[in-house]
């Protein structure tokens, strides 16, 4: 966003932002409050994530991807994904749909998946629609969820598989 | 199944413009440890960090430090803060001090930091034509 900086000068002092003298005289200040300069252009500079190029992935509502997801960080899903997904924490929520299968350490189902659900632990809630077969080392159920498929305990394939480094 | 299909009309690439209000829900965020092989479509905003290799569609999309995009671009707001290799299609495009984009620029508006670098071509285009897109054309190298 640097790119939008610009040394401003202030309009009541005539002194450069950047430049303040350490030793500000009062009078200046006052004006300065009194006379409220007409609102600054400071757009909401669109720096919405510039913090966030770690954390969790998202995936909004809105967005539709077809293909695959590798991720060595969490995600959470509430749109629509067409394809399979790796990731570390997966969460997929309410109104979401995945077609295609989900691996992952820990994965959270509130939305719709199509196809498989393999990790170590797995919780369905009460909106969850599973079509497919979950494989699992540890699963919660909740009342209400909705699964057509196998659940089986994964045996160790859970642990050889190639999980995704962390960098 | 299938055999009596309506035909679709042909689709428009670039996404109606988003209704105001709410958005931050609409906001999509693939962070910098995250890979995507394949077509990415929204109609609200795409943050990239990680690695894209695919298609994007999008209201508006950012590519943020450290993200990098291989593929075409079809948005109306394009921001690119990190690397892409490919076309960009999109009313306005702002560049980055930080941007490396390689390939083709077909913009309405475009913004240019120093220090960006680039090593495309821009063709500059009528909004009708972003509007009306329904096909990206074909590759010419």
């Amino acid at each position: 966003m640097s790119m939008f900086n610009r040394n401003e000068k202030d309009p009541n002092t005539g002194v450069a932002v950047g430049e303040k003298p350490a030793e500000f005289t009062p009078a200046p200040v006052a004006a300065a409050s009194v006379v409220k300069p007409p609102q600054p252009s400071v757009q909401p500079v669109p720096e919405i994530a510039v913090a966030k190029s770690a954390g969790p992935s998202v995936i909004s509502k809105a967005l539709k991807i077809t293909g695959q997801l590798e991720s060595t960080e969490d995600i959470r899903i509430d749109g629509e994904v067409e394809g399979d997904i790796h990731g570390v924490s997966v969460t997929v929520g309410s109104g979401a749909k995945v077609k295609g299968s989900v691996y992952g350490q820990t994965v959270e189902l509130a939305g719709t998946i199509e196809g498989k659900i393999e990790a170590k632990k797995v919780i369905l809630t009460s909106t969850a629609h599973m079509s497919g077969d979950v494989i699992h080392q540890d699963i919660r159920i909740e009342s209400g969820a909705y699964i057509d498929g196998h659940c089986r305990p994964g045996t160790n394939k859970v642990d050889n598989k190639p999980m995704p480094k962390p960098n | 199944m299938g055999a009596l299909m309506p035909v679709a009309p042909p689709r428009r690439l670039l996404r109606p413009p988003r209704a105001e209000g709410s958005p931050g829900a609409l906001a999509s965020h693939l962070s910098k440890a995250i890979t995507v092989n394949g077509d990415l479509e929204s109609d609200g905003e795409l943050h990239i960090y990680g690695n894209v290799r695919g298609q994007v569609c999008a209201d508006r999309l950012v590519v943020g430090p450290g993200g990098y995009l291989e593929g075409d671009v079809i948005a109306r707001d394009v921001h690119i803060e990190g690397r892409l290799a490919g076309r960009i299609f999109a009313l306005n495009v702002t560049l980055d001090s930080a941007a490396e984009v390689t390939g083709r620029i077909f913009h309405n508006t475009i913004t240019v930091a120093k220090g960006a670098r680039i090593d495309a071509r821009m063709p500059w285009r009528p909004p009708s034509y972003f509007e009306t897109l329904e096909q990206l054309p074909e590759v010419r190298q």
